[in-house]
């Protein structure tokens, strides 16, 4: 029973994991997988494919690194303080607060995109995909900081204060230090979800502000197997890493994962 | 030990959370309520009637429906077994498994779908593979049917059911379990009459996340959708490709609103 259960587990792992492996695969193989390839000898070899997916789509990765140095740190401020506040110091309608805080999350991305575009549409682009990735970021923050804030003992704050540290001593010295693995826990769950949001991002996009998910999106219907495969390499390489530490960091939060 | 002091309510509390207040509000709330307010009057509400009437946008919102519907019950068949494994029982590998299962999690939806692609196109591996070992190449071009559309959201459902579940199953009293064992309950009995009632909360708060998130779900239909339409892509459709704001503004307004009802009912219950 006990072996079934885990050869269970196994097979749905291997079962995920095999299209990424074959298309992996693809990327780094040079044979002529799909025929003619119009990007020509230029995708020679792997190392020329490469080269040929971060030059062309070397604009849409530079700018979804913006948006995630955009968002990671407006996302824990916006939801890391509000966090701790619905625990150590609730208010008249903190509640209903925290239960609207996670309601973005099940807002499709295409009606949040498309209602953005129709009240804010003279915002700058870019601050419009700040703002989509924000409605399913802060969500994760707010979760996670709330979970880690529920495990200190209530104590130590009034502790520190009655051995005279001020509010911002006990907040720099106690609170912060003893929230810092839920906060860091927060950050990559912020950039694992921004960098792969494609929903908001492809209906927010123009041609000069795009992301590297809706670059993507050209690469699959308008670029060869190879090229489109190693653009996908390109797109997992830092999301693996970053999901390898979530998992370390014990990251409940991250089944609510994107909408794909 | 003393107990900690009551907390009376408080300024702190409420200016602290201000920020999140102002982005709700500001970043989600109006916009969707400018949404609504526009559906309510002319020629939004024209636009309304015509998308709840009849043809391709109703087709499009039932499928979508319906879809979803179907990948966030198999999906959770699917993953209550994994979920129970990976929460109650510790063995060696499991760590990796776990990151594996969850990997689809950051994917976009047009990753998926090219996956599905590769896999099931109709150059795809699957078929190349059934034509090596058998001879004759089947479900070529399968990607591209409803069942690949299916099986698509299927592979970001299930990790998703998998470690919502999990989440939940390791909170599971298991000592409750062990009474019933002592008391003579069989596998079954105990599965029937303990576990799945403790666990129907879980249970339907995965079905919510797992539904609301393939209702929202448009990077995979875009990849892999031919005669099959679902309500993201075809506002999507209506919004670049025919201009026809209305429209599109109405069919965001149905797609919100049946997905925000539908994890409300499903939530409705829990505490």
């Amino acid at each position: 029973m006990r072996r079934l259960g885990i050869a269970a587990v196994g097979l749905l792992a291997v079962a995920l994991v095999a299209p990424i492996a074959i298309t992996a695969v693809g990327a780094f193989s040079r044979a002529e997988w799909y025929g003619e390839r119009s990007e020509g000898a230029r995708v020679a070899d792997a190392p020329a494919l490469f080269s040929y997916v971060t030059e062309t789509w070397g604009g849409a990765l530079l700018r979804s690194a913006e948006v995630v140095v955009a968002v990671a740190p407006m996302a824990l401020l916006i939801g890391a303080p509000a966090a701790w506040a619905f625990r150590r110091r609730p208010f008249p309608g903190s509640r209903l607060l925290e239960s609207a805080a996670l309601v973005p999350l099940a807002v499709p991305g295409v009606a949040l995109a498309f209602a953005l575009i129709q009240t804010a549409g003279g915002f700058p682009r870019f601050w419009l995909l700040v703002g989509g990735h924000l409605a399913y970021t802060v969500p994760l923050v707010v979760k996670t900081v709330g979970n880690s804030v529920e495990t200190l003992d209530p104590r130590l704050e009034p502790a520190a204060r009655s051995l005279g540290a001020g509010r911002w001593e006990t907040a720099s010295r106690v609170t912060l230090p003893l929230l810092l693995p839920s906060l860091i826990l927060s950050a990559l769950l912020v950039f694992a979800v921004s960098w792969g949001e494609f929903n908001v991002s492809f209906l927010l996009a123009t041609p000069l502000i795009q992301t590297f998910p809706a670059g993507l999106y050209l690469a699959y219907t308008t670029n060869s197997f190879p090229v489109a495969a190693a653009a996908t390499v390109v797109f997992l390489a830092p999301v693996v890493p970053a999901l390898i530490a979530i998992q370390a960091l014990g990251g409940d939060e991250f089944h609510r994962g994107l909408p794909a | 030990m003393t107990r900690p002091q009551p907390i009376a309510p408080s300024w702190t509390g409420a200016l602290l959370a201000l920020p999140l207040l102002l982005f709700l509000v500001a970043g989600v709330a109006w916009p969707l309520a400018h949404l609504a307010s526009r559906a309510l009057t002319e020629p939004g509400g024209a636009a309304v009637r015509e998308v709840l009437v009849a043809g391709r946008y109703r087709t499009a919102l039932v499928n979508s429906l319906a879809l979803s519907a179907a990948a966030a019950v198999v999906s959770l068949l699917l993953a209550i077994a994994p979920a129970w494994v990976l929460a109650r029982q510790r063995f060696r590998g499991r760590d990796v498994l776990r990151t594996a299962i969850s990997l689809p999690l950051t994917f976009s939806g047009v990753l998926v779908g090219f996956l599905m692609v590769v896999l099931l196109g109709r150059i795809g591996a699957i078929p190349k593979a059934l034509g090596f070992l058998t001879g004759r190449e089947a479900f070529a071009g399968a990607a591209y049917t409803v069942g690949g559309l299916f099986i698509a959201y299927l592979y970001f459902e299930v990790p998703r059911a998998v470690m919502t579940l999990e989440s939940a199953f390791r909170r599971f009293p298991g000592e409750l379990d062990a009474a019933a064992r002592t008391l003579g309950a069989g596998p079954l009995e105990r599965l029937l009459t303990v576990a799945l009632p403790i666990a129907a909360p879980a249970l339907r708060s995965t079905l919510a996340v797992t539904f609301s998130a393939s209702m929202g779900s448009f990077g995979v239909a875009l990849i892999l959708a031919r005669r099959f339409t679902v309500a993201p892509l075809e506002i999507y459709t209506e919004m670049t490709g025919f201009l026809n704001d209305d429209v599109a503004g109405a069919l965001c307004l149905a797609l919100a609103a049946s997905t925000l009802a539908v994890g409300r009912l499903l939530a409705a219950g829990r505490r």
